[in-house]
């Protein structure tokens, strides 16, 4: 069963410019207890599809059309009122940035019960109850419940996060590179700590990240973003096995790996397009070795090959 | 090592004085230090690429401001190139200076937004009057843009930062090095504000500099998957401290210490068939101790015992040019 459906999304910055198509035209689904992974270089639309699904685009951007359906509800159509139920509820997002993301004068317990008063019939003394074990879950003792944001490491800040995220048992959660920015050894006590949740809570998830590595780890699909379009869609391990697209390979070379044999590496020559005027065809060509005159001029439509969803005219 | 030392650092220390409050004063109570780099000797040969590897707060980036003077260290010895530096006084440093450059990690923090991609190499050959006329002035320049690959020269010589990518900023930054043609360079997390795509280019880029004008680096990350593409040797930094030190693929394959026996464990795999281990240490890198006569990595060591918390190890020999600093070097072969 389908938690979350994107059928067709476009997101459009308005420049001076005209219309930057942060995201243009992408359709994936989420289905119950899966987590899928969103990956693809800055700029390529992620972030931005993650604040459309929770309908938090905000000027100069705006949803050009298309339709977000959660749990047979098109998020685009509620009321503020609706929004403000759903958010923080049955739709929650860990971001990046912690130290942001956190209120500085409010202490960790007292922003987890906040969430939990907002959206539950319970008093405060409950709640407080709940912030607690919520903290206990994510690994940070609930002695710890009285501290504020900067008292915390970045580590700990992050499992705050979690633990807010993950209060009301929502339906569906949003991962916005949670562990970037963070140290190696304090990024595998997060991904122990969110596989561990994944498991234990059922969790349904959308994890983005710029690489593959992370999400190889976490992820059960992957979707592969390029310049505001979908280029690759399979299962984890046939995404990593056999890509199809030339950009999810190149991605995959350009990867460098510790474990192993040390193979040579291979960068991706040029940079991805601005936006406002994107290459003619397919997006990627002007950096795609296999480039014909068909990818320059027309747009490749998205395909099923050998279980993947590919958008590539080459792919045979 | 048979290659030419380049730089040579030894008992290098810099310890940051803790402020006292106006209670500590009342009381005289003694002064408190915090031990950012601790005891540190090593050596970079001639082009050679040493990797400094370590956690936020280790004292990676106190060191390699203390190795181009940046801050004076509180005892030690650099010599680079045969030159004591510490003994040198202002006027001999600049002089020196040029032959050793820093890369930083943020590619837009370390250029100036208002001064074009030419106007900010043509700042770095005045101030080392590297030419005498305008038409000299711009030759370097379209040579430096040349070797960084931003190319044409035309399309980019009149850009501002802001309009780059993150890429092609830090080919800017390593462009207002080459134009000096150091003898050595420490790039500071060079590539960990980019993207996976473009990191190989920029790595890439340091090696072709590094073979055609002799360079030597040291190159500081806390990303070991990248350091393995770069480095000939890597060194591990625990709280102010040498931990282990030896040939790259040497480490990785037979790593001794506990603390870099984890950050192998803890890099992420891109092999989804790969099941990663568990990385057996717990807990937070804690700040910096003060005087101290233990090992520094203790508390969090799962092999700890008695002596690890009462004496503190000093390098020894493992294998050829691989070092370690551990009581249980003996089990951990």
């Amino acid at each position: 069963m389908n938690i979350l459906e994107i059928k067709d999304l476009k997101v459009y910055y308005m420049t001076k410019n005209g219309p930057a198509k942060a995201v243009d035209s992408i359709s994936f689904s989420v289905e119950k207890n899966k987590t899928v992974g969103l990956i693809g270089e800055s700029g390529c639309g992620k972030t931005t599809t993650a604040r459309a699904i929770m309908n938090f685009v905000k000027e100069p951007g705006e949803i050009a059309g298309g339709e977000i359906i959660f749990n047979g509800r098109n998020i685009l159509n509620l009321s503020d009122g609706e929004l403000r139920a759903l958010r923080g509820k049955e739709i929650t997002i860990v971001r990046q940035e912690a130290q942001n993301a956190l209120n500085p004068v409010m202490t960790i317990g007292d922003q987890i019960a906040e969430v939990i008063l907002e959206h539950e019939r319970i008093d405060k003394k409950a709640a407080w109850q709940r912030a607690e074990k919520q903290l206990d879950l994510v690994g940070i003792s609930h002695k710890r419940a009285k501290t504020f944001p900067h008292e915390m490491s970045g580590g700990m800040r992050q499992r705050g996060m979690i633990a807010i995220a993950t209060a009301c048992n929502p339906d569906f959660i949003i991962m916005d590179e949670p562990i970037t920015g963070l140290d190696v050894i304090v990024q595998r006590q997060l991904l122990t700590l969110i596989n561990d949740l994944r498991n234990r809570l059922n969790l349904t998830a959308l994890f983005i990240a710029h690489d593959l590595s992370v999400v190889s780890e976490t992820c059960d699909e992957v979707v592969v973003m390029y310049a505001g379009k979908i280029m690759e869609k399979a299962d984890v391990v046939s995404l990593y096995q056999n890509p199809l697209h030339p950009y999810t390979k190149a991605l995959i070379h350009s990867y460098p790996s510790i474990r192993g044999e040390r193979r040579k590496l291979k960068s991706i020559p040029g940079s991805p397009p601005l936006l406002v005027n994107p290459p003619e065809g397919c997006r990627f060509h002007p950096r795609c070795e296999f480039a014909t005159d068909l990818c320059r001029t027309v747009e490749p439509e998205i395909r099923r090959i050998n279980g993947h969803s590919v958008a590539c005219h080459i792919v045979k | 090592m048979n290659r030419k030392e380049i730089l040579h650092v030894e008992n290098l220390k810099k310890y940051f004085k803790i402020k006292k409050g106006l209670l500590g004063y009342l009381k005289k109570s003694d002064q408190e230090y915090i031990h950012a780099v601790d005891d540190i000797s090593f050596s970079v040969g001639e082009q050679e690429v040493l990797g400094f590897i370590g956690e936020s707060g280790c004292g990676k980036s106190t060191m390699s401001r203390v190795l181009l003077r940046l801050i004076e260290p509180t005892s030690g010895t650099i010599i680079f190139d045969g030159v004591d530096l510490l003994s040198l006084d202002k006027e001999d440093l600049r002089k020196h200076r040029r032959f050793m450059q820093m890369i930083f990690q943020d590619p837009f923090g370390s250029l100036n937004p208002r001064r074009t991609v030419s106007d900010t190499l043509r700042q770095t050959v005045r101030t080392h009057h590297l030419a005498a006329t305008i038409a000299e002035e711009d030759k370097l320049i379209r040579q430096a843009m040349e070797e960084v690959e931003l190319v044409p020269v035309e399309e980019y010589w009149d850009k501002y930062p802001a309009l780059l990518s993150g890429g092609q900023q830090q080919r800017v930054s390593m462009g207002r090095v080459i134009i000096l043609h150091p003898k050595f360079v420490i790039a500071d997390e060079p590539v960990s504000m980019l993207d996976v795509s473009v990191r190989i280019g920029i790595l890439e880029l340091l090696e072709k500099i590094k073979q055609k004008y002799t360079i030597s680096f040291i190159y500081i990350t806390h990303d070991l998957s990248t350091a393995r593409y770069i480095c000939d040797r890597i060194a591990i930094m625990y709280l102010g401290k040498l931990v282990e030190i030896g040939p790259t693929e040497e480490i990785l394959a037979h790593p001794v210490h506990p603390y870099t026996k984890a950050l192998i464990a803890a890099v992420p795999e891109i092999d989804p068939t790969v099941k990663v281990k568990d990385v057996p240490i717990k807990g937070y890198v804690p700040v910096v101790p003060g005087e101290s006569s233990n090992c520094r990595f203790f508390p969090r060591c799962p092999y700890a015992f008695e002596k690890c918390s009462t004496d503190s190890p000093v390098m020894q020999k493992i294998g050829k040019d691989h070092f370690a600093a551990c009581f249980r070097v003996e089990e951990a072969l």
